[in-house]
Parts: C-alpha cells; structure tokens; sequence
C-alpha cells in the first residue's frame, strides 16, 4: 500500500490546489526563459510552492493511511533536530544526487548535510518547507522499505537511483528532490561563513569568482 | 494646536528622498517615516544568501503579503498571496527604499512619453492620457538629478536623444566591459545606434561618497561603497546632515488622519515594538511604493473621505502600470573566440552599460502608423551562483543529479559568458490593473493587505516581441548562440508605477499638475504613483526628477527657503558623514 505514498501526496495536492501540476511545470518554464534575470524580478523559483508546501504540511504517513496509522510515526515537531536514521537517510541521497569524484567536491566535501541542518534550524525559514523537507525523508523510506524491504541507506547506487527517479515521478517527489537541490547549490556556492563550500572550494571548482567585500560573521544573513 | 514638523515624508525611497532634502535645505523641519530598518554602507555585503535567497531587505511573506489577482484563462480572475505563491512583491524595504538594491540604469523619459495620447493617438482598452507638465518641465530636474544623486555617462548623438540643457554629463562613464565594444560593432554594421547608458553610479568620489569598486555585483545589492546613488547614500544623508531632517526607521505608517475638512491632521504609526505613535506636519508626502501607497490611501478614510484618502473619485489604485517587455540571452563560448577575445570575456567587474533606442517609436508595417516602442538594454548574466546554478537541475524530462549534473554545471560556468537584453516598454494603463484592499488577508498588524489585479493589455506584447526580435538580431549579428527571449504579459514587481496619477481633470485622476492630492490641499504624493504612462525606460530618474520638482512647489507654498541653499558646489564639496545612520 505504502508504494502509492508519492502518488497519494500528489493526488491530495491536486485536489487541493486547482492546476498543481501544471503551474509547477509554469515556474520551470519561466525559470528557464528568464535564465536568473535581476534587472528585473522575475517570479522565482518558489511560484505557488507554498501553497504546496502549505498542502503537504499536515501530510505524514498516518495521515494519509489512516487505517495504517499503527504502523506509521507522526512527523516529527518541526523544530525538533532530525532523529539520526533520518540524518542518514538525508545525507545518502545527497551524495547521491551530488557525489564526490576525485579532486572534484561532492555533497560532503561542501558540508552539505551540516549546511542543511542549519537550514531546518533557522527559526526565520518556512516551517511548511522544513515539515517538507523532513516528511519526504519519511515517505522515501516507507517507500524503500515497501518495495525493497530494508532502508534507503542500505541500497546499491542503482537502486538508490532507482528509488528516486521513482519518487520524481510525482510532484511532491519531484519538488522534495529539487528542494534538496537547491540547498545542495547554497551548500556548494554561498560564502564560506554559512557553513558550506569549506575554503570555497565550490567556487573554485566552478571558476566562481565571488563579490566583494565578503560578509564577515556578524553580518550575515539573521545578524542584519 | 502643535505641528511636530513643516513635512511628514512616508517612505524614503526615490520618490521621499527628494522632498526630505529639498525641504531640509531650505530650512524646513522635515520627518520621514521608513517601515524598514536602517542599514548603512557597514551593512551591505556581496553575500547571495542575505541579498537574494532570504528576505533582509524585505518583510517575511508570513508577516505581510500582498495578494495578486490574474486572468484564470476563463474570463475571470483567480487571486493568491503571495505567502502562497511565493512571488514576493516587495522591494527595498528600509531606509533608501529600492534605491539601495537597483541597478542604476537611468534613461530619462522623451518629449512623446508625455504625450502619449496625442503622438499616437487611442488604443482601444487602454486608458491613455497626456500627461499634465511636458518634458521640458522636468528637464531642469533631470539635470539637477545628474548633479545631486550624481549620474554618470556620455552623451552620444541618436535618433532619440532627448534635449538637455548641458552638453554631457557631470561624471563620466563608469568602467566599460569589452563586450561594450563587440556590441557597438555589430550596430554599427546593422546601422544601429547603441548608446552608453547613464548610470546612477558614481566613477569616481564625490559628492562625499566614494566611487565604484567594481566588484562585478551591483543590481540587487546594497552598495558598500557608496558609489549607487540611492536615496540614502545620495540624499537622506545630506538631509540628515542639515539637522532640520529626522529619520524614523522601523516606522510603519498606519493611517492618515484627516479631519472633517477633509484636510490631513496626523499620521498614526506604529514603531518597532509594535505601539502607536502619531505625528503631525504641516505638509504630508506619501512615497512608498506604487502599491503600498495606493493602499495607505484606501485604508486612511476621514469625515470627507469615506472611501479613502484622496479617493473621493473612485481614482485611487486605478491605472497601475509595470515595465512592460521581456528578457532574451545569447551564449558566448570561449571555445568559439579566439585568445584575445576569449580573454576579455573573462574580464569582471566592469559594466556593460549598452542600449538601444532605435526602436523608440517603431515604424513598421505590421504596426501600421507609429507606434511607441521602447528600450533595449544589454547587460551580463548576473553573477549570483546559486542563482546561475539552480536552473541547471532541470533537464529535458525531468530532473538532472549526479555526475550528468556536475558536467552541466562545469559547462555552464567554466565554458561561456551570457550576454542577456532587456526590453522596456509601456504597459498600457487599463481598467484591469489596479490596486485595492484585499477583504480577508491582513498583515501582522491586522490591516487590510494589498490586492493588485494584474491584467495587461495585448498590444503590450506585440510591441515586446518586436523589440526582442530587434535585440536577437544584434546577438545573432555578434556570434551568440543559442539566441533566445521570452515576452510575457507578467509584470516584473520592482518596475510599479502608476495608481494615483496626475492631471488636470479630478475626475480620472486623483493628483494635480503638482502632485498635490485634488481634494486633499496637504496631501502630496511623489513615488511612482504619480505616473500616468511609464515610459519606455526604467522610472527611477523621472521618480528622481519629479520629486525634486514638487518639493520645488512645496517650499514655494511654505515661504520660500528660510536659510540659504547648500547646493551646487557648496553640497559637493562638503564632507559628509556616510554613516550616521543608526541600528535600532
């Protein structure tokens, strides 16, 4: 039953929001034509993810499987730090969508999972996106389990690529994966003093040659 | 009864920076009121993460939001807020306002933009009017604008150059990359006339500021050095410095107070902890942004203004109008160029600081008569990585990870350099763009949100596609490839104008030749509110100029200066303290 888990999210989300699927297939088109203008503010990324994320908050296993409510746990306080099964979970699908490559950073050469550890406990980010974020972890592994009988981490690289092009195929998959994404990017090319891209080593990578001056400590972002 | 100042500015943006001055250089008690915080030049950094993927300048979305309304493809309307959409509408929110984060692209509107009604006669749906002063009224300030805020450029002879009182410009042009000269090349060949564009940037110190340093990262960033010419470092600093101007961050005006002659009495506000506070002037100038003041107006009723400030002609909110147009990129790989060439594509820091105005009244069959055209601007890709690199994760079918992931990030930021366009046109004024209270939404302080309703006119998009084809074509005639643009009927938010406009006729306007309110006698509004037509350039030189403009009326009607003027050369040789702002 739990297989469907993705394909049940998405099915909510469509009935909840009039055209999900279709507008998140908007953003990704007008994020493409404007290629990141500035000069002009261009609907980012985020066009009606909201409204999506708001969907998916109060969505947790048991609440989409209530009759399977004994068999699944309640998502966890958002606030909370993630309990470490789910860390690893995390950590291994991010070397998985970034992986490491001789002389070449990948998801834990750029701290990645430190990186968004932070980003679930800034008390200024979204808690609908962070619920996100910590639900998915959830779903993937009763998916796992459903279908492979043990835990993501335990997967072979095909399987764990198996795993997600799975879960991409429904849009609260989709967006949990390219959520991830986005802060694997933060992780690889903010400044060095949120915690990622150690040395900016991810500018380096990229021949990223960064403004000036840099933010010292105690004029970061929640310092201004 | 006592009057705690001559003038209350609400907002401190282009259109509050200009009057606070103004009035504080001639002696006058002037208070504005910022919602925003105070940030100095110490503040800003070239930090992606604060600038542009978190809100620092900007209100959470969970606090205050604005609701927008489009065209569900039924013949109705479908509204979201913004919390949910996540189309964040504010800009600038802080002392300096938008100034702060702009990138400084001035052009000054023409003679025709003023006109617009009666050079190219109706269109039908649009809500088209002359607008009430020409541009020879404005071009005293234009100029005073290119001293005080400091513009720098170089005038160069073009079908479209507007008529100017001096020469050239007070400062010369910022640092120029080498792509400058490739694009002037390729007009050159096609007959075309590119042109330096001024930019409210300072090449040099002066005017108490420091020059450009030329990071490479300009738009959508405060300026650490203070080379921008925002309100702030341009303007309010000086106004401060006189002692007769006081800013009030983290002041977020609440309403109007108008009494039962209809005259306003006091603006109530609330400051950071959240209490109210009033304060009283003699004169009001309300300046916070197109949308934010239409809906300070419609929520300030009085005896004589049951349905709003200044809105006893149902005008308020009406003919909102954005930068109409679109955007388009072309690719130059280092592997196509030879050495020399791929080597000054390299270069950063410098400024492109290109555009072309051929197209300012388009003649062309399709169109049949004239028609008004527009603005093309060329600039860099923007440097911001994360930016740059986020869209990168979307492939054909679905998302890219891994190590195909890793080798299109390589090939996109080691490989090429992405010169993009710009085109800036009129949105055409309409009875479906427009501003009012939205019925349920409120802000953290239990005030009606904004609801903007953001229909566009289709003629809009005609004169946008012709234009992004004429700036393909300068790619192309460059070498760029992969040449593409994309013209939308969907507003960019940090290009508002419109809501209150001025005229003559009270009746579908809601300001005077003067900017001053027809049925409020001390009211004015001086952001972009008062525009009628946009123009086909960026607004913030004319919002510049016709501040400047009305705070000349407004010092006229108080009196005259009660002490001698710094301006001139007096102001540009002061030594000015950058930093008085303060952190609360």
């Amino acid at each position: 039953m739990n297989v469907l888990i993705w394909i049940q999210v998405d099915t909510l989300c469509l009935i909840c929001i009039t055209g999900g699927v279709m507008r998140v297939e908007r953003v990704r088109t007008a994020l493409i034509e404007a290629d990141g203008g500035f000069f002009r503010n261009w609907r980012k990324e985020l066009v009606s993810r909201r409204t999506f994320l708001a969907r998916m908050a109060g969505v947790s296993v048991a609440a989409l499987f209530p009759l399977a409510a004994g068999g699944a746990s309640p998502a966890p306080k958002s606030n909370a730090a993630l309990p470490d099964d789910q860390q690893a979970v995390l950590a291994a699908v991010q070397q998985h969508l970034f992986p490491s490559e001789p002389g070449i950073p990948g998801a834990s050469e750029i701290n990645a999972l430190a990186y968004l550890n932070n980003v679930l406990a800034d008390p200024k980010m979204d808690e609908e996106e962070k619920a996100f974020i910590r639900n998915g972890t959830e779903w993937l592994e009763e998916l796992v389990r459903e279908e492979q009988g043990g835990a993501f981490t335990g997967l072979n690289a095909a399987q764990r690529e198996q795993m997600l092009r799975r879960i991409e195929q429904s849009s609260a998959g989709e967006n949990w994966l390219a959520t991830l994404l986005l802060y694997l990017f933060e992780a690889l090319l903010s400044d060095p003093v949120y915690g990622g891209n150690p040395d900016g080593i991810g500018w380096r990578w990229l021949e990223h040659q960064p403004g000036f001056p840099r933010p010292p400590a105690n004029k970061i972002y929640g310092k201004l | 009864m006592n009057i705690d100042f001559d003038v209350c500015v609400i907002g401190s943006g282009a259109g509050g920076g200009p009057v606070a001055l103004t009035l504080a250089e001639a002696g006058y008690s002037v208070v504005v009121l910022e919602k925003g915080p105070w940030f100095t030049e110490q503040d800003f950094y070239k930090d992606e993460i604060a600038c542009c993927r978190r809100s620092t300048y900007t209100p959470s979305l969970r606090d205050e939001r604005h609701v927008i309304e489009e065209e569900d493809g039924e013949g109705g309307w479908e509204a979201e807020s913004t919390f949910d959409s996540g189309w964040d509408w504010w800009n600038g929110n802080c002392v300096g306002g938008a100034t702060n984060v702009m990138s400084g692209f001035f052009h000054r509107m023409k003679p025709d933009d003023f006109r617009l009604l009666s050079a190219f006669g109706p269109i039908a749906g649009a809500n088209l009017v002359d607008w009430p002063i020409n541009y020879e009224d404005l071009e005293p300030y234009y100029d005073k604008v290119e001293k005080v805020v400091g513009v720098s450029g170089r005038v160069v002879s073009h079908p479209y150059l507007e008529p100017r009182s001096t020469p050239d410009f007070p400062f010369p042009p910022t640092q120029e990359h080498p792509i400058a000269g490739w694009i002037d090349t390729a007009c050159k060949e096609m007959g075309l006339h590119s042109i330096p564009v001024p930019r409210a940037i300072l090449p040099r110190a002066a005017l108490g500021r420091r020059g450009c340093e030329y990071s490479g990262y300009c738009g959508s960033y405060g300026c650490s050095s203070g080379a921008k010419g925002s309100s702030r470092a341009a303007l309010l600093s000086r106004a401060v410095a006189t002692r007769h101007c006081e800013v009030r961050a983290h002041a977020k005006a609440n309403r109007l107070v108008s009494d039962k002659a209809g005259k306003v009495v006091g603006v109530e506000y609330f400051d950071q902890t959240g209490s109210t506070k009033t304060v009283s002037a003699r004169l009001y100038v309300v300046a916070c942004q197109a949308v934010e003041t239409a809906r300070l107006l419609l929520y300030s009723t009085g005896p004589r203004h049951p349905d709003g400030l200044a809105n006893n002609n149902d005008q308020v909110g009406r003919n909102l109008v954005f930068s109409a147009g679109g955007s388009g990129t072309g690719d130059f790989s280092y592997a196509g160029l030879d050495r020399h060439r791929a080597q000054a594509l390299r270069v950063r820091g410098p400024f492109v600081n290109r555009a072309l105005q051929d197209w300012y009244t388009i003649k062309a069959k399709e169109f049949g008569a004239p028609s008004k055209g527009g603005t093309i601007e060329f600039l860099m890709r923007h440097p911001n990585a994360i930016a740059r690199a986020n869209p990168r994760k979307w492939g054909e079918d679905g998302l890219v990870w891994g190590l195909p992931l890793k080798r299109k990030l390589e090939a996109y930021f080691r490989e090429a350099r992405y010169l993009r366009f710009e085109v800036f046109c009129d949105w055409l004024p309409t009875d479906n763009c427009f501003v009012s209270l939205d019925p349920e939404v409120q802000d953290k302080w239990g005030t009606p949100v904004a609801r903007v309703r953001i229909g566009y006119h289709s003629h809009d998009l005609k004169v946008g596609h012709y234009l992004a084809d004429q700036a393909e074509s300068v790619l192309r005639e460059m070498g760029a490839d992969n040449v593409r643009s994309s013209v939308s009927g969907s507003p960019p938010a940090n290009l508002v104008a419109g809501g209150c406009r001025f005229g003559n006729d009270p009746e579908v306007s809601v300001l005077n030749a003067d900017c001053r309110a027809h049925d409020v006698e001390n009211l004015y509004v001086t952001d972009a509110s008062f525009m009628p037509t946009g123009g086909s350039v960026p607004y913030t030189w004319t919002i510049y100029a016709n501040a400047f403009r009305v705070a000349d009326r407004m010092v006229e009607r108080l009196g005259g200066p009660r002490v001698a003027s710094l301006g001139g050369k007096a102001a540009d040789s002061a030594v000015i303290d950058l930093n008085q702002g303060s952190k609360e």
